[in-house]
C-alpha cells in the first residue's frame, strides 16, 4: 500500500511540474530547460528551514517555493533583457551550475544528498493525508494554469507569443509578463519539490538531473502543448513507462541510460513528428463562457 | 484646437552607412491630418519607427505633447498617446477580431495576474466598456458581422481596417498609419478614409504614409514629401503633386 | 608562492590544453556564423567520434592511425546525418531557432545516454595507458604531448583560414554566412554550403576530441560539458568571428587553468557555467541575429516580418 501511495504521490507532482513547466513553454512560450532546478531549490530550501530552523513546515514550504520564485526571476530578468534565446542558455548553465553548487556545499550534504528531513502530516494523520494533500494540489494546479489561460491573461498571452512587436505596440510589456509567469511557473515547480521533500525525507542532487528536463518536457509535449489535460496526461503515460520498466529487473547502471534514452528519445520523436502532442492544442485563444472569446465553429 | 501634439526636432539615424533620417523636423497637430509621400526606400516608415521608439535615433528628440520621449522604450510611448498601425498589419492570428481589439485598449485590468484571481466584479465591469467600444467601432466600420471571426479568415482591406480599429482602441492622441490604404478598395476604402477624417475630427492628431496619391489628395490637410531620408517639401497635397521635380524624384528611379 | 616559473608553467599548459578547446570553440562559432545555427548537438558528434576511437584501440585492438581515420570517419558521417536528415528537415518546417537548439540539445542528451549504456559511466581514454614522457625546457615541464598537439590545431586553423579565404566553396561559406538570401540569388547552393559548414565543423570536431582524448579522461556527459565552453567562447568572441571563438577559448583555458590557483578543485566545473553566464550578460553584442524563423517556411496566417531593422530599412 505504501509504495502505491509513493507512486500516486509521484504522478500528483508530476502533474504539479509538467502543468507549471506547460504554463512557462506552452502559454507563455518560454523555452527553459531549468524546471528542475527550481524543484531542487524548492526541496532544499524548505527540507533545510524545517530540519535546521525548525520553521513549521507548511510555512517552510511556502518558504520553498518563494525561494524558487525568487532565483528565477534572477534568473529570467538578465537573460530576457538580452533577448528571449538567451534564456534558454542561461537556463542550462543555471540548471547544471546550481547542482554543481549543491553537490559542492557541506550544508546541502553534498553530493550524498539530504536525509532526515522532517515529515509533514504522516505522523498525525497517515500517508492517506499526504495523498490527498497532494492530490488536492495536483487539481489545484491544473485548474489554476486553465483559469489563467482561458483569462484575458491568457488572451495577452497568447498576443505575445503571436507578436511580440505588435503586443508592444499596443502598450504591452512582454518582458513582464514573461518574468511574472517564468516566476509562477518556477514557484509552483518549487513547491512541488518541498512536497516531495517532506514526505520521501531524502533529497540528492542526482533526484534532480538534466534526465528530469527531459522528462517534463516530454510530459508536456508528448501530452500536448497548451493543453489543460496534456501535461496531466503525459505524467501519467511518462510516470507508468518506468515503473514498467522496474519490473524487467534490470539493475540500476543499465535502468538510468534506458530511461534516459526513453525520455530524450520520445522527445525527439514527438518533436520532429507530432509536436503537437497527443491532445493537440489549437492554434486560436478560447476563453471562458460569460466572459467571452473566441467561439470557432 | 491646433495644438502641437508631437514634434520631431533634428532626427537623425544612419544604418551602415545609409542615411534613414536626415535633420528631420516635422510637427503634427490636433485634428489635422499629415500625408507622408515619397518613393520607396525614402525613410517613411523609419520615420514611424524612430518616432515610436522601436529605432534609437543618432540625434534628435521627439515630444508628445511637450514631453520628450526619448528615454521611454516604445510600449511605454504607446502609454503615454502615441498609436500605430503596420506596413504588414500584424495582427494576433490566434485571437478574433474582437479579441484583437479587446486587446488594444491600454489598461487592461483582466492583464494584472492578481486581478484575474480575485477581483472578478472590477473585470467584468471594464471588460463590458471595452466590448462597447469595439463593437461600436466595428460596426462604424461596416465589420459588426465579422466581430467573432479570425482575422485570418477576413479578406486582406478588413484585415487592415481591423488594425486601424485596433490602434484606434486605445485612445491615442497621436496616430500614426502605415500604408492604410495598400491593397485596399471598396467598400473598406471608403470605410478607412471616413473612419480616419473622423479621428482627425475628434482631436487626434494623425500622421499618414501612402502611395495612394487620391487618398492622400482627399484626406489630408497638409503634404511632407520625403527623399533619401530627408523632407524635401511641404506644402497642400495638390501643391506638391503639381511640382515636377517632386513628380521626377517619386517616378524617376 | 607565484614565482615566474609556475606562471610560465601554467601558461604554457593552459596554451596546450586549450587546443581542443580552441577546435570546438571554431567548430561551433562555423556553424552558426554559416548557418545561423546553435548547433548543441555537437556534442553529440564529439561523443560519437571519442568512442569510435576508444572502440578501435581498446576493443578492437586496432593501431591508432587506424583509429584516428575511423573517428574522422565517424564524425563526419555523423556531422552528414545531422544535417540531412535533421537540421533540413527542421528548417523546411520552419520551427523556431529555440525548437532547434532544443532539439540539438536532446540529440546530444540521447547520445549521452546511449553512451552510458554502452560504455558505462566509469572515465575513459582513448589510449589504455597516457603516458607522454616530458621534458625540462628552462624550469618548464612541456609533455611531448604539448607540441604536436598545438601544431596540428594551427595547421587545422591555418588549413581552414585559407578554405575560406582562397577557395570557391570557402567564399561562399561566406557569402552565405553574411546575407543567405543573396547568395542564393548569385546562384549560390546554400544547401551544399550548409552540409559543408557541418563536415568542416565535424573533421575539427574530431580531431579535437581526439587531442582530448588522448590526453584527458571522458565520460559519456563530458561532449555536453565541453559544449559550454564552446558556447561561451563563441559568445564572447562575437558571433561570427571564428577567430574571435579561438581566441576566446584560448583565454577561457587560461583562466581555468590558471584558477587552480586560487579556486579549489571542485569549484572548477562550476567555473564554466560561471563563464557561460558572464559571457552572456557582458556579451549581449554577441547575439545580435535578427529574430527570424529558422528556415523559410511560414505556417502562420498573418505573416510577420522578420524584425524592425528589417522594417525601418524598407521604407
Amino acid at each position: 500500500m505504501e509504495y502505491l501511495y509513493g507512486i500516486i504521490i509521484i504522478v500528483g507532482l508530476y502533474v504539479i511540474l509538467a502543468t507549471s513547466f506547460n504554463l512557462i513553454i506552452g502559454y507563455g512560450g518560454l523555452f527553459s530547460i531549468a524546471h528542475p532546478v527550481f524543484f531542487a531549490l524548492g526541496a532544499y530550501a524548505s527540507a533545510l528551514l524545517a530540519r535546521e530552523l525548525d520553521v513549521p513546515m507548511p510555512l517552510a514550504m511556502l518558504a520553498g517555493a518563494l525561494v524558487a520564485v525568487v532565483a528565477s526571476v534572477a534568473l529570467a530578468l538578465p537573460s530576457l533583457r538580452v533577448s528571449g534565446d538567451y534564456l534558454l542558455i542561461a537556463s542550462i548553465g543555471f540548471q547544471l551550475g546550481m547542482l554543481e553548487v549543491i553537490k559542492n556545499l557541506r550544508f546541502t550534504g553534498g553530493p550524498g544528498g539530504l536525509t532526515n528531513i522532517p515529515p509533514f502530516l504522516i505522523r498525525e494523520f497517515g500517508r492517506e493525508s499526504y495523498v490527498l494533500l497532494v492530490l488536492f494540489l495536483a487539481v489545484a494546479v491544473t485548474l489554476l494554469v486553465r483559469w489563467i489561460a482561458r483569462s484575458d491573461y491568457g488572451r495577452a498571452m497568447s498576443a505575445m507569443r503571436d507578436d511580440e512587436l505588435a503586443f508592444a505596440s499596443l502598450g504591452r510589456d512582454a518582458m513582464r509578463m514573461k518574468i511574472v509567469i517564468f516566476g509562477l511557473g518556477s514557484g509552483l515547480a518549487g513547491l512541488a519539490g518541498a512536497l516531495y521533500a517532506h514526505y520521501f525525507r531524502f533529497i540528492a542532487p542526482e533526484q534532480f538531473e538534466i534526465l528530469q528536463s527531459a522528462a517534463i518536457l516530454t510530459m508536456v509535449v508528448v501530452g500536448g502543448l497548451r493543453t489543460t489535460w496534456g501535461p496531466v496526461v503525459g505524467a501519467l503515460l511518462l510516470q507508468a513507462l518506468p515503473q514498467m520498466l522496474t519490473f524487467l529487473n534490470l539493475p540500476p547502471s543499465v535502468l538510468g541510460p534506458i530511461q534516459g534514452m526513453l525520455f530524450t528519445g520520445l522527445v525527439l520523436v514527438f518533436m520532429f513528428f507530432r509536436p503537437q502532442g497527443l491532445l493537440p492544442a489549437e492554434d486560436v485563444w478560447h476563453g471562458r463562457e460569460g466572459l467571452g472569446g473566441t467561439r470557432r465553429n | 484646437m491646433t495644438a502641437n501634439v508631437l514634434e520631431v526636432r533634428e532626427l537623425n539615424k544612419s544604418f551602415d552607412g545609409i542615411v534613414v533620417a536626415r535633420e528631420i523636423n516635422l510637427t503634427l497637430q490636433s485634428g489635422r491630418v499629415v500625408g507622408l509621400i515619397g518613393p520607396n526606400g525614402a525613410g517613411k516608415t523609419s520615420l514611424f519607427n524612430l518616432i515610436t521608439g522601436v529605432v534609437k535615433p543618432d540625434s534628435g528628440t521627439v515630444l508628445l505633447e511637450g514631453a520628450p520621449l526619448d528615454r521611454l522604450a516604445f510600449p511605454q510611448r504607446v502609454r503615454r498617446g502615441l498609436s500605430r498601425t503596420w506596413q504588414h498589419i500584424r495582427l494576433f492570428p490566434s485571437l478574433s477580431v474582437l479579441d484583437n481589439l479587446l486587446i488594444g485598449t491600454h489598461d487592461y485590468p483582466g492583464e494584472r495576474l492578481l486581478n484575474v484571481l480575485f477581483r472578478h466584479a472590477h473585470l467584468a465591469e471594464h471588460d463590458k466598456a471595452a466590448r462597447e467600444r469595439a463593437s461600436d467601432l466595428l460596426a462604424r466600420m461596416g465589420l459588426g458581422h465579422v466581430a467573432g471571426a479570425l482575422v485570418a479568415d477576413l479578406p486582406y482591406g478588413q484585415q487592415k481596417l481591423v488594425g486601424v480599429a485596433r490602434a484606434l482602441m486605445g485612445k491615442a492622441k497621436c496616430l500614426l498609419l502605415d500604408e492604410p490604404m495598400a491593397g485596399v478598395e471598396g467598400q473598406s476604402y471608403a470605410a478607412m478614409q471616413r473612419i480616419v477624417r473622423e479621428v482627425a475630427d475628434r482631436g487626434v492628431a494623425v500622421c499618414v504614409v501612402e502611395h495612394n496619391v487620391a487618398f492622400i489628395r482627399d484626406l489630408c490637410d497638409e503634404g511632407v514629401f520625403m527623399f533619401a531620408g530627408a523632407i524635401m517639401a511641404r506644402g497642400t497635397v495638390a501643391d506638391l503633386t503639381r511640382d515636377p521635380q517632386l513628380t521626377e524624384l517619386y517616378f524617376g528611379h | 608562492m607565484l614565482d615566474a616559473t609556475i606562471i610560465l608553467q601554467i601558461l604554457w599548459s593552459s596554451l596546450a590544453i586549450s587546443c581542443y578547446y580552441v577546435l570546438f570553440a571554431v567548430a561551433f562559432a562555423l556553424v552558426l556564423k554559416v548557418t545561423r545555427l546553435f548547433n548543441f548537438a555537437q556534442a553529440a558528434i564529439m561523443t560519437i567520434a571519442f568512442y569510435t576511437a576508444f572502440v578501435a584501440v581498446q576493443w578492437l585492438e586496432w593501431p591508432a592511425w587506424v583509429a584516428f581515420l575511423l573517428m574522422m570517419a565517424a564524425s563526419l558521417a555523423a556531422s552528414y546525418v545531422l544535417e540531412r536528415l535533421g537540421f533540413e528537415a527542421l528548417r523546411r518546417r520552419g520551427v523556431s531557432v529555440m525548437f532547434v537548439f532544443v532539439f540539438t540539445f536532446m540529440v546530444s542528451e540521447f547520445v549521452a545516454y546511449v553512451a552510458m549504456l554502452v560504455f558505462g559511466t566509469w572515465p575513459q581514454t582513448i589510449f589504455p595507458a597516457m603516458f607522454w614522457p616530458v621534458t625540462l625546457v628552462g624550469n618548464i615541464a612541456v609533455s611531448a604531448w604539448d607540441l604536436p598537439a598545438i601544431g596540428v590545431t594551427i595547421a587545422a586553423l591555418a588549413a581552414l583560414s585559407a578554405f575560406m579565404r582562397f577557395t570557391g566553396a570557402g567564399q561562399f561559406m561566406v557569402a552565405v554566412a553574411d546575407n543567405p538570401a543573396l547568395a542564393e540569388l548569385y546562384g549560390i547552393n546554400k544547401r551544399q554550403t550548409f552540409l559543408l559548414a557541418m563536415m568542416i565543423a565535424g573533421a575539427l570536431v574530431g580531431l579535437g576530441m581526439f587531442l582530448y582524448g588522448t590526453r584527458a579522461q571522458v565520460l559519456p556527459q563530458t561532449g555536453i560539458s565541453l559544449m559550454l565552453f564552446a558556447v561561451a567562447a563563441t559568445i564572447i568572441g562575437g558571433i561570427g568571428s571564428l577567430a574571435g571563438a579561438a581566441v576566446a577559448a584560448v583565454i577561457l583555458g587560461i583562466i581555468q587553468n590558471a584558477s587552480v590557483l586560487v579556486i579549489s578543485s571542485e569549484w572548477q566545473g562550476f567555473l564554466l557555467y560561471v563563464f557561460l553566464f558572464a559571457a552572456i550578460v557582458l556579451f549581449p553584442k554577441g547575439l545580435r541575429l535578427p529574430r527570424r524563423r529558422f528556415g523559410t517556411a511560414s505556417h502562420r496566417v498573418t505573416r510577420s516580418p522578420a524584425a524592425p531593422a528589417a522594417e525601418s530599412k524598407a521604407a
